[in-house]
């Protein structure tokens, strides 16, 4: 999973599946945030299960209690938007559609 | 009424009566009661049926919401029946929260104006509760439809049991794009729930943790069943613990189903997300023997994604057959 911080936010691409294996990198990454926006990139990822789920909730409450910082989620696929809708993600991140896909602006 | 019914309906009046005319037809010999505002008549004509009543259905329109009380009446006048509660996905979702109470545990969600296929599935489901025969995996799928079953030897097997689930949903296209994301999760959850929640100690306490590697201890059977009929996909766990309670799955889905609960260890919430991606959700229990997960989805599900979904929770008695 790649990182980066540029002037105005936190990024990070998350890869793969996720679930009870990515429990040390979600464990570790509100440490990592040093912007007051976080954005996360789901487009290379594939499935997101229970677990995961409870990974990213308690990762998200983190970065939004400690940090002060907002979240917002690009690169969500169909599957994704169903599964953050039903299962309470996004009552603590936005899906957001990024400049560089060419739809600019928050979904 | 005939002397020996075994389903009724109750409706809250005619023109609920009306809506659920369509979706009950195929349902044989069924009596529906509009309560009309007298609930103790209702309630008389169904304790004169009481000996030989099988099944009694419930419109969302008159319970958990309208009266609460009703199905703890419905219990004392009719003992020995089912409660089915019936709802509309265009219809507000029924909060859960007063079925777990009432030990209420088969719902099943129709859209409005269903279509021959909805009829089929809900009468077959009456069907199975009249004859309290649990569900199996073929009874929704197009006879001939090839299952495929396997049995684990250890966590390793999990990936390429979900390759395989994949590959026979074969297809181009966004709905096959969909139906093989929403099959691989349903797999992973299932597979997941028998792996690490099912196994269970002496005093109750789970075995092993989730993601830990493990292979199957001595005895220990689980094994994953799922079929495509080029339009249902029909999916089956299967282990040998019996250890999943009913009444705590119920009170899962509606813990889970509260809106604005986001809480990161909502427990149950793979048991949860197996409900909302499949269009009916079944459970059958035979305590201490074998818990069997599963129920079907369709290619071009009628249901809106954030629409509640069907279950049928069933636990069998200590000694029946598992």
């Amino acid at each position: 999973m790649n990182c980066q911080s540029t002037e105005g936010f936190d990024y990070f691409a998350l890869e793969g599946n996720i679930d009870a294996q990515s429990e040390k990198y979600f464990k570790d990454l509100p440490a990592r945030v040093r912007c007051s926006q976080v954005r996360f990139n789901f487009s290379k990822t594939g499935r997101v299960n229970s677990m995961g789920i409870a990974l990213l909730l308690r990762c998200f409450k983190d970065i939004r209690e400690a940090k002060k910082a907002e979240i917002l989620l690009e690169g969500l696929t169909p599957m994704h938007t169903m599964l953050f809708k039903m299962t309470g993600v996004f009552l603590l991140a936005t899906p957001f559609v990024s400049q560089g896909s060419g739809k600019g602006g928050v979904a | 009424m005939q002397q020996t019914q075994t389903v009724v309906m109750l409706c809250q009046d005619a023109s609920d009566r009306g809506l659920w005319e369509s979706s009950m037809e195929k349902v044989p010999e069924l009596f529906s009661i509009a309560v009309d505002g007298d609930l103790t008549h209702a309630l008389e004509l169904l304790r004169r049926a009481g000996a030989t009543l099988r099944l009694v259905i419930l419109s969302s329109r008159l319970y958990p919401v309208q009266h609460p009380e009703l199905a703890r009446l419905i219990r004392a006048a009719c003992p020995q029946s089912e409660l089915l509660l019936v709802s509309c996905s265009g219809a507000p979702s029924p909060p859960l929260m007063p079925l777990f109470a009432d030990n209420v545990r088969h719902l099943a969600i129709s859209p409005p104006g269903s279509g021959r296929s909805d009829r089929e599935e809900l009468s077959a489901a009456i069907e199975m509760l009249v004859a309290r025969r649990p569900w199996e995996i073929n009874s929704c799928l197009k006879q001939g439809t090839p299952i495929h079953s396997f049995q684990l030897h250890s966590t390793e097997d999990k990936e390429p049991l979900i390759g395989a689930l994949e590959a026979v949903l074969e297809g181009e296209g966004e709905e096959y794009e969909l139906l093989r994301q929403k099959g691989a999760l349903l797999a992973d959850e299932l597979l997941e729930n028998a792996l690490y929640d099912a196994p269970r100690g002496a005093h109750g306490g789970k075995l092993f943790k989730k993601g830990e590697p493990r292979v199957m201890l001595p005895g220990e059977r689980i094994v994953f069943s799922f079929g495509f009929d080029g339009v249902t996909l029909a999916l089956k766990l299967t282990d040998n613990w019996g250890s999943l309670e009913p009444d705590l799955v119920i009170e899962f889905l509606a813990r889970n189903q509260e809106a604005g609960s986001h809480s990161d260890d909502e427990g149950g919430r793979g048991l949860f997300i197996i409900w909302r991606f499949l269009d009916q959700f079944h459970v059958n229990v035979h305590p201490g023997q074998k818990t069997a997960v599963g129920g079907h989805l369709q290619l071009f599900s009628g249901l809106p994604p954030e629409a509640p979904r069907g279950f049928h929770i069933t636990e069998h008695q200590i000694g029946e057959a598992a």
